[in-house]
């Protein structure tokens, strides 16, 4: 039955090859667009993950502390969970840096009987525990403990960053569901014309004792073929894309160099095209009834 | 083979059947005659479960109709043949892709498939014509290939809903010689006709059916 099923999806898709051709482009086209929706969102989550590294939080110490007090504080900071690195930066080294900072105009310095610079930690977090709310909530912890007279870090840079990073996922997945919708009805409205016009043969098939399935399997092909081409031709269209347009564009603008293309991403669209096809075909066919 | 017991079919405005009790046995010739609109058509779609009647039990090769599931429609059509006055061939395939659907539809392998259609295409005198479409045939031809379609599965019953309706008066015997060798050989064959001239003298079975109701059941 399974070859016929295969033979009868054939004849038909080349029988009607405009209508499916057509379909297929459709279905490129919206892959296309998800496709370069993905790999956009893939490449902001891949840049944000990458600035984790980099956040530090700064704990100033309280004036005339001993350094067992400060050795105190270090090892109690030390105990949080969420902390990779800890690192003492004693006051006078903390003017040294200013100095080198400073550089040329290191004249501001000048006037100054004493180093106003505190004892201060610099803290690095591990990649998980860099959140919007995990770093103020650990701020609060540190303000508690004894000793310590500021914590300080980029706290508007940080909620900001994770906006725009959970904005464009967001923005991502509800694009991807539209065109995921778009597909499924290109291949529904598809097989739902393939079917009307061979309904004169389907009513043939069951007055000569076709089952469900052997009705039905030939459409089922028919739109996962026609999902697997649109998602096939996508693909060929973001590689060209890609390695044409992106990877030429890298050579003079450096910001693309930075740009990554997913394979597993890319692989993803005949698959996803077949699973659509399926689906918009089911829904096409519907209840057949005797 | 076929039974009926008191079956009655009604539509919105107006009875189909009456009340019909009959029985046909395995192997047997029957003609349904009546004028149109005395039911044979409905009482052929009741058979082959087209439609479904409203009173009364149905028998059909052993398949009690009432108590069938929709998923086994499709097994009890595969014991009836069927050859209708409009023919039903498929226009984009051609004799003996035609002939070849029931086979298909079963799952028989290509190679018994082959044998099997080019064998009931002799039996209509028809294996010269496998590769034609059925637009290039005469009326009498694609009814021939109907026939052929019909009998390829060797079912047990074959259902023939006015069969030399569409075709000319002088082809008519030819198609009823056919049916009566496919009998011969004890397929059980029902065939509708409004045509008298079909069962005259033949020594048949004749269910005659006015308004829905069976009003005779005699010898042709």
């Amino acid at each position: 039955m399974t070859s016929y099923a295969f033979r009868l999806a054939i004849q038909s898709i080349l029988h009607e090859k405009w209508i499916n051709l057509l379909s297929m482009i459709t279905i490129a086209v919206c892959f296309l667009i998800m496709a370069i929706t993905a790999l956009s969102v893939y490449n902001i989550d891949l840049a944000t993950k990458t600035l984790p590294e980099k956040f530090s939080i700064m704990i100033y110490l309280k004036d005339n502390l001993s350094s067992e007090d400060s050795k105190n504080i270090i090892n109690t900071v030390k105990k949080d969970t969420a902390i990779e690195t800890v690192r003492f930066i004693p006051k006078d080294e903390a003017m040294k840096e200013l100095k080198s900072f400073l550089k040329n105009t290191e004249y501001v310095l000048e006037g100054l009987d004493e180093n106003p610079l505190p004892d201060s930690i610099e803290i690095k977090l591990k990649k998980e525990a860099v959140g919007p709310d995990s770093v103020k909530k650990l701020a609060e912890r540190l303000k508690e403990i004894k000793g310590v007279s500021e914590v300080e870090y980029v706290e508007k840079f940080l909620s900001s960053l994770y906006s725009v990073k959970v904005g464009f996922k967001t923005l991502g997945i509800i694009f991807i569901i539209i065109m995921s919708v778009g597909i499924i009805f290109v291949c529904y409205s598809t097989v739902k014309i393939l079917f009307y016009r061979r309904n004169k043969e389907i009513e043939t098939y069951k007055l000569l004792g076709a089952t469900k399935g052997f009705i039905r399997a030939p459409f089922i092909i028919e739109g996962s073929v026609i999902g697997f081409s649109g998602g096939l031709l996508s693909l060929i269209g973001i590689v060209s894309l890609y390695y044409t347009i992106i990877l030429r564009l890298s050579l003079t603008i450096p910001l693309f160099k930075s740009i990554i293309f997913p394979a597993h991403i890319a692989l993803f669209l005949p698959l996803a095209g077949v699973t659509l096809g399926i689906t918009g075909a089911a829904i096409a066919i519907g209840r057949l009834r005797y | 083979m076929i039974q009926f017991q008191n079956v009655s079919k009604h539509y919105e405005n107006q009875t189909a059947l009456r009340n019909i009790t009959f029985s046909i046995d395995k192997g047997d010739m029957v003609f349904i005659n009546g004028p149109s609109g005395s039911g044979k058509t409905t009482l052929l779609k009741l058979i082959y479960l087209a439609e479904k009647h409203d009173e009364g039990n149905i028998s059909i090769a052993g398949f009690e109709v009432e108590k069938l599931k929709e998923s086994s429609i499709p097994l009890l059509r595969r014991n009836i043949g069927f050859v209708f006055q409009d023919f039903r061939l498929l226009d984009n395939r051609n004799v003996f892709e035609n002939v070849a659907l029931s086979l298909m539809i079963r799952g028989v392998s290509e190679k018994d498939l082959k044998t099997q259609v080019y064998e009931s295409l002799k039996i209509v005198n028809l294996r010269h014509k496998a590769d034609s479409s059925p637009d290039a045939l005469s009326g009498g031809e694609q009814q021939r290939v109907v026939i052929a379609r019909a009998v390829v599965t060797e079912p047990t019953i074959i259902l023939a809903d006015e069969p030399t309706g569409n075709i000319d008066p002088d082809l008519s015997a030819g198609i009823i010689r056919i049916f009566k060798d496919i009998n011969a050989k004890g397929t059980t064959i029902l065939i509708a006709t409004h045509n008298r001239d079909l069962f005259r003298n033949s020594g048949k079975r004749v269910l005659k059916l006015d308004n829905g109701n069976l009003v005779g059941d005699e010898k042709g």
